[in-house]
């Protein structure tokens, strides 16, 4: 699933809200001061609720995230159809047609040097990754559910031809 | 003069600074010039690096070209280069605060600037004329497969980090030793009886550690574990690069990689909240103390950190899955010390005081701001189901330029305009900061977004040629880099004035 345009709006209210609330403390500074025990008491007891509320949320995060991890079980392996892929500088060696709504597991590896397998839909988003690194196979499953032309751009740093490593296949 | 200097120290200080009574004054006076070495030092790298820094950007949105192979060797410099700069700038301001706290020898400090200072002319040696370019945390076996490098280079920059991590390392058991000594072994310097044994610990008369004593504990005692990992990856690849029959398991290298180049840039922010600990209670002309709670937001700090390095490697399926569990709790959880205690309590010391809003002030605060900011984004890469989409695209350089930048470096500033308000006895004109604020933060924010917009877009980092929309955001966003640039040298050239005019404050 591409994730990726849904978390710029997320991060920019987040950040919003961390803006405001530390420039509304800042001008609090305009209005009449106050000693320093009269703020302590109440900012304690704030503090208890705010680190109360960011253990629930960061608990929650965690909880929610989990069945969204891509690490698949032996049992996920054996049904799909596996594509091997091994990389190397600076090509991704891809069968030019793959097909639609079936489960397919890249075997990702590389030959020489860390490359990054990342898969963009036909509207330019990353819809999966999964690095290649030699001496190991990295399972990455896919399921395609839109037809189109997808691209690959290797996603790790991997020489002076890493802007240029890309390859295409066609989902239909 | 002598006691105007140790009152003055003991005011801007605040917390007990137990030895600043007895510190004679020609003392002190090196101790600041030792500091003012590893500050300019840091920040004169800092601006060579970040001019380089826009000639990327420029090159990414196709206004010039220069070619991939001039782009990775200066990428390689600007991303070694700026951590280096962050760290010895911090590493001279906390060395200083420490000094003040206790005895520290000169000599010691001169070796590992040394050290530091030996490693940067290896690394620019191995990239000029060198042309060493397989970025600053390359991973196995790249800079020996495809290398479009001299292989002298790569021993040259491999030698060059090591020699930094070998200065790094001296510095961290110096502090260590220091914070030791001055507060009665590691359990005196983690606070431990101040947290267990509080009673008899405050009946005893005794006090906990400073707060910047804190972060420098913290700092050494993970920096000796980062640099420790950094000498053996190192060590690694200098025998590989000696005897190529040698082999290195990718995986491994990959783990000691990130835990080396992750905690190092980490740390960075840790040690230059030792001047915020200073900072925001001067201003806000409130004291500020160590509590139980700041102790234990240290201890999770001290963990934290070494552990939420393996969110780099979400994308290496392979990878024990229990180590995946932990890179994102601990990433979650490393933002609890610093959002609940630190920048808490400077929100809570600012809150209806008497701030006074100088250019050292106004950084140190949008410091803060930053810091919250980058936190964010990094938070958000930490959680897998979106780094699956996140990683290694410009959202990661994103995050990190806005703590570095947004935090550590305007951190730095605060402190450098701070000791030198304090030497004129006056702050700049509203007009300066103005047009220093405008400039730094308008260009900042501009340059920041660029980065979080084209992340969010796909558009893949370290790519000298980006695809689109890269180079139309690389457009903007360098627009708004030279702006901030610009900002920072009407900011240089206030300091330089400051630096320079006839001394009026209560250091004079």
């Amino acid at each position: 699933m591409a994730r990726g345009p849904l978390v710029l709006p997320l991060f920019l209210i987040l950040a919003a809200l961390a803006m405001a609330v530390m420039i509304g403390i800042a001008l609090s500074t305009r209005a009449s001061t106050l000693e320093l025990s009269a703020v302590q008491g109440r900012a304690y007891a704030l503090r208890r609720w705010w680190l109360t509320g960011l253990v629930v949320v960061f608990a929650t995060l965690f909880a929610i995230t989990i069945p969204s991890f891509p690490y698949l079980e032996a049992s996920e392996l054996s049904t799909a159809r596996h594509i091997p892929v091994m990389a190397e500088q600076y090509a991704f060696p891809v069968p030019a047609v793959l097909p639609v709504n079936t489960p397919i597991v890249f075997d990702v590896t590389a030959k020489d040097v860390n490359h990054g397998f990342g898969i963009y839909d036909p509207e330019n988003r990353i819809l999966a990754q999964v690095q290649a690194m030699p001496n190991y196979v990295n399972h990455l499953a896919v399921e395609f559910k839109q037809r189109g032309k997808y691209t690959v751009r290797c996603l790790e740093f991997c020489g002076v031809g890493h802007a240029y490593m890309q390859a295409a296949f066609e989902v239909r | 003069m002598a006691q105007t200097i140790a009152h003055d120290e003991h005011r801007v200080h605040g917390h007990a600074q137990h030895g600043i009574e007895t510190l004679r004054p020609d003392d002190l006076r090196s101790a600041r010039r030792l500091m003012w070495i590893w500050v300019d030092t840091g920040l004169a790298i800092f601006a060579l690096m970040a001019l380089m820094g826009v000639t990327m950007r420029a090159e990414q949105a196709g206004w010039i070209s220069y070619g991939p192979d001039v782009f990775y060797s200066l990428m390689t410099l600007h991303g070694v280069g700026m951590i280096t700069a962050m760290a010895v700038a911090a590493m001279g301001g906390i060395w200083y605060m420490m000094r003040l706290d206790g005895p520290l020898d000169e000599r010691v400090a001169h070796w590992a600037y040394g050290f530091i200072v030996a490693g940067v002319i290896a690394v620019i040696v191995s990239i000029f004329p060198g042309k060493f370019g397989a970025a600053w945390t390359f991973l196995y076996p790249l800079p020996f497969v495809g290398a479009t490098w001299a292989p002298w280079a790569t021993g040259a920059f491999l030698t060059g980090v090591m020699l930094v991590s070998i200065g790094w390392s001296i510095w961290c058991v110096q502090m260590l030793g220091c914070v030791m000594k001055r507060y009665g072994g590691l359990r005196g310097a983690t606070g431990w009886d101040y947290i267990f044994h509080n009673r008899a610990f405050t009946e005893a008369g005794k006090q906990p550690p400073s707060p910047q004593a804190f972060a420098a504990m913290v700092s050494a005692i993970d920096g000796l574990l980062t640099g420790a990992a950094g000498m053996v990856i190192g060590i690694a690849l200098l025998v590989h690069w000696l005897d190529p029959s040698v082999r290195i398991d990718p995986l491994w290298a990959k783990n000691v990689t990130f835990f080396f180049g992750h905690a190092f840039a980490n740390l960075t922010i840790y040690m230059a909240v030792s001047w915020v600990y200073v900072g925001v209670p001067r201003y806000a002309g409130r004291s500020y103390h160590t509590s139980q709670a700041l102790a234990v937001a240290w201890w999770g700090t001290l963990f934290f950190v070494l552990l939420a390095y393996f969110h780099h490697l979400y994308m290496d399926f392979v990878q024990f899955q229990a180590l995946q569990f932990i890179g994102e709790a601990a990433s979650y959880l490393s933002a609890l010390p610093t959002v609940v205690v630190t920048i808490f309590s400077c929100l809570m010391l600012v809150y209806r005081s008497k701030m006074r809003w100088t250019l050292g002030s106004i950084f140190i605060y949008t410091g803060l701001i930053g810091w919250v900011v980058g936190g964010i984004g990094a938070l958000l890469d930490a959680s897998i189901p979106f780094n699956n989409n996140l990683h290694n695209t410009l959202w990661v350089p994103a995050h990190f330029h806005t703590y570095l930048l947004g935090g550590v470096l305007l951190f730095i500033l605060g402190f450098v305009f701070m000791m030198l308000e304090e030497r004129v006895g006056a702050a700049s004109s509203a007009a300066v900061r103005w047009i220093v604020g405008t400039l730094v933060f308008g260009g900042m924010g501009t340059f920041l977004l660029g980065f979080y917009v084209a992340g969010s877009a796909g558009v893949p980092r370290r790519y000298a040629t980006e695809p689109t929309p890269g180079p139309h955001i690389a457009s903007w966003a360098t627009i708004g880099a030279i702006i901030m640039l610009v900002g920072m040298a009407v900011a240089l050239i206030e300091a330089l004035r400051m630096a320079t005019s006839k001394p009026q404050g209560r250091l004079s």
